[in-house]
């Protein structure tokens, strides 16, 4: 925790104590060495047992030193770029330093027109990014859906080539396996200008999903396996549901999610040393009654909180989840649980948090939910940037030269300071009620709406190469190729 | 009502698995038949579970245990009702289809189904059609319930549906699918019987079935 105001002034938030980490970080050693993972992955067991791993059938179970040298080759700080060299858009990991976006592969979509909940198509991917790529606290970029309207093996491939050109912010690009996988890294690839570029500057991230309990899929392992030989930064992130497919007990959890994420670093570092690696996931319960991963719990926020300490402890960034919502519309409850966790998510400092924009507990996204929570991150962002505190913010001369009676609106104190000292709100509206009434008296969910749509109508996100857009073309065409005769 | 048999009912909604077997066993001492004790008893109990469960009022790992202690009596009974050949619920066989190893949601539906008094064998996770076809032969369910997470792996629904037609079992059996991707009109789409949204739905959508068929 860095308390030298110069460095960063920042609230200080901990939920645990250094012997509760530390207790944390040798019950997830244990894990993996004594239980171990089930790999369902024949080439990435090979790599385990050469790097040091027992493995034994299926299972592969890791030494605790191993997982400590993996800890030790992955970077905890490193920046990726955006794809037009804009630098307000780069990402740069490192302590303090929290980021957003919104989350993959949702069924659904809210459609920003109708209002109405159906499938998300291939145009919702491009609202999507451009949406992003306007919004001030939004960082990163997902798609918030799975395309129905393509060949489902392409929809990851569709994707990222209509989120690409739509945004210069880093997209976390998802994929089925090991084709779309490629599909999406030539695209990027010919915009950074070759594979070597790339690896200077990498302009995605690439995400994988291990299985809870304890279990890598061939298709995870397999993008693992891909991004760590392309040097795509990558991120491991399981999604266990407390009392369900984890421990019922936050700590628990905490641990089962840390082994499940460290058994990729440890094949991403055997393969790629220095990879930069993002563990995750999301941690939530299951609802007892409702039987769903609950992505409003306060218990989200609370095993994302611990398990965001537990991964700086070991010096590794986490893969954060907020501003995400059981709701299913854009209503009380969706602001009231999204603001919440963005909030709290803010406050661990978690390195990137995903998932801004998921609704119905993850089954439609909203890119409207993603607009409501880009005031509620703005909000939570002035609150973790603390309260700095020296000669000039003590400001006594300014107290002793206007003295009793005076006003501050027009000290050079004031005009010098108040744009950096207050947040100023797009959404919340402070006017007063003949102002509001006759501005049509709008709710919050209809100001998010009408934003939503202007920035839809308005914003020009920086247009890709030439080049790119032409591998685009040619990427999708061989893709359709591949397809072409499969159901 | 016998008073082992409200014993019975209250065992079942209070989850007392260990209990279980010897109220059962003395209801029929008492000169209860298998049939009465299942009626009468534990149905009975899984009924109030059931309408507690859907109030909010109880809450998954209680039902599971209450689903636990029908099976504990079922184990004393199932030879029972056997003999004297009553078919008393249906049959239903559940599985992950092909490509997904997911398990949580099908494991609630076996439990789910279970307490509602029907008999279940879960063939487990990356099913090939060709299991699901074999199973179907050698367990001769009522019901096939499919389950899938992934949008990719969906498509292994249809094509189990396709793998059972060609075998010639498929209008022998109900089929209903399930998982967060899936919907009914993809139930429908792909000619599978029926949808369900959640646990629940399936135990209440494979009683449907049984009362129409």
């Amino acid at each position: 925790m860095r308390t030298n105001y110069r460095i960063h002034s920042g609230i200080r938030f901990r939920t645990l104590s250094e012997d509760q980490l530390h207790a944390l970080f040798d019950g997830t050693l244990h894990v993996m060495e004594n239980t171990g993972l089930d790999v369902h992955h024949e080439e990435a067991r090979d790599i385990f047992e050469k790097a040091g791993a027992w493995v034994d059938g299926l299972r592969v179970r890791i030494p605790s030193y191993l997982t400590r040298r993996s800890l030790e080759m992955a970077p905890r700080s490193f920046t990726v770029y955006a794809r037009d060299g804009n630098p307000k858009h780069d990402i740069r990991i490192g302590p303090g330093l929290a980021y957003f976006g919104p989350g993959p592969t949702p069924p659904n979509f809210t459609d920003v027109d109708t209002l109405e909940r159906r499938p998300f198509v291939r145009n919702d991917a491009r609202i999507v990014a451009k949406v992003v790529d306007a919004l001030p606290n939004i960082d990163f970029c997902e798609s918030l859906g799975t395309i129905s309207d393509v060949h489902p093996d392409l929809a990851a491939s569709y994707e990222f080539a209509e989120m690409f050109p739509n945004t210069s912010k880093p997209i976390v690009a998802w994929s089925y396996g090991w084709d779309d996988g490629e599909d999406i890294h030539k695209i990027a690839v010919a915009e950074a200008g070759g594979q070597e570029a790339f690896e200077k500057r990498p302009n995605y991230i690439h995400y994988c999903e291990p299985l809870s309990p304890l279990t890598g899929s061939f298709e995870a392992i397999d993008k693992l396996i891909f991004s760590a030989r392309h040097r795509v930064p990558v991120i491991f992130t399981p999604c266990p549901l407390a009392g369900g497919t984890a421990p019922v007990t936050a700590a628990g959890i905490i641990i089962q999610a840390a082994a499940e994420s460290w058994m990729g670093l440890v094949l991403a570092q055997a393969i790629k040393p220095g990879l930069p690696y993002f563990m995750g996931g999301v941690l939530s319960v299951m609802d007892m009654n409702a039987m769903i991963l609950s992505y409003g719990a306060p218990e989200l926020s609370l095993m994302m909180a611990g398990i965001t300490e537990l991964s700086h402890y070991a010096g590794l960034p986490l893969w954060q989840t907020g501003g995400c919502t059981d709701s299913k519309t854009l209503d009380e409850q969706a602001s009231l649980e999204g603001s919440l966790s963005c909030f709290f998510s803010a406050l661990t400092g978690g390195d990137l948090c995903h998932d801004v924009g998921y609704t119905e507990s993850g089954i439609t996204g909203s890119i409207l939910q993603t607009v409501m929570m880009d005031e509620a991150i703005g909000y939570s962002r002035r609150i973790t940037r603390g309260i700095e505190v020296n000669e000039e913010t003590l400001a006594t001369d300014v107290i002793h030269s206007v003295g009793p009676n005076g006003h501050y609106l027009t000290h050079k104190h004031t005009q010098k300071h108040f744009q950096k000292e207050f947040w100023f709100p797009n959404l919340c509206d402070r006017r007063n009620y003949q102002q509001w009434k006759e501005s049509g008296a709008k709710t919050m969910g209809e100001r998010v709406i009408d934003r939503t749509r202007q920035i839809l109508a308005t914003h020009q996100p920086s247009p890709i190469k030439a080049e790119t857009e032409k591998a685009i073309k040619e990427v999708m065409e061989a893709a359709e190729g591949r397809v072409k005769n499969k159901s | 009502m016998s008073d082992v048999l409200s014993q019975i009912s209250s065992a079942i909604m209070e989850g007392k698995k260990d209990d279980i077997g010897q109220l059962t066993q003395q209801a029929l001492d008492e000169g209860l038949n298998a049939k009465q004790i299942l009626d009468d008893g534990l149905m009975k109990g899984m009924e109030v579970v059931g309408v507690r469960f859907k109030a909010g009022d109880m809450f998954v790992p209680e039902v599971m245990r209450c689903a636990r202690t029908m099976l504990n009596a079922m184990e004393i009974l199932d030879p029972l009702l056997a003999e004297t050949g009553a078919k008393m619920f249906g049959k239903v066989l559940i599985g992950t289809v092909k490509g997904d190893l997911h398990d949580i949601g099908k494991n609630l539906v076996g439990m789910m189904c279970r307490g509602a008094g029907f008999q279940v064998k879960d063939i487990g996770i990356n099913v090939e059609p060709e299991t699901f076809v074999e199973a179907v032969k050698e367990f001769q369910p009522d019901i096939v319930g499919m389950s899938a997470l992934l949008t990719t792996t969906m498509r292994a629904m249809g094509d189990t549906i396709k793998a059972l037609e060609e075998a010639g079992v498929r209008d022998s059996v109900k089929i209903m699918v399930g998982g967060a991707p899936v919907t009914q009109s993809f139930a429908e789409k792909i000619g599978a019987n029926g949808y369900a949204p959640n646990a629940a739905a399936a135990a209440d959508l494979v009683k449907k079935f049984m009362t129409a068929a």
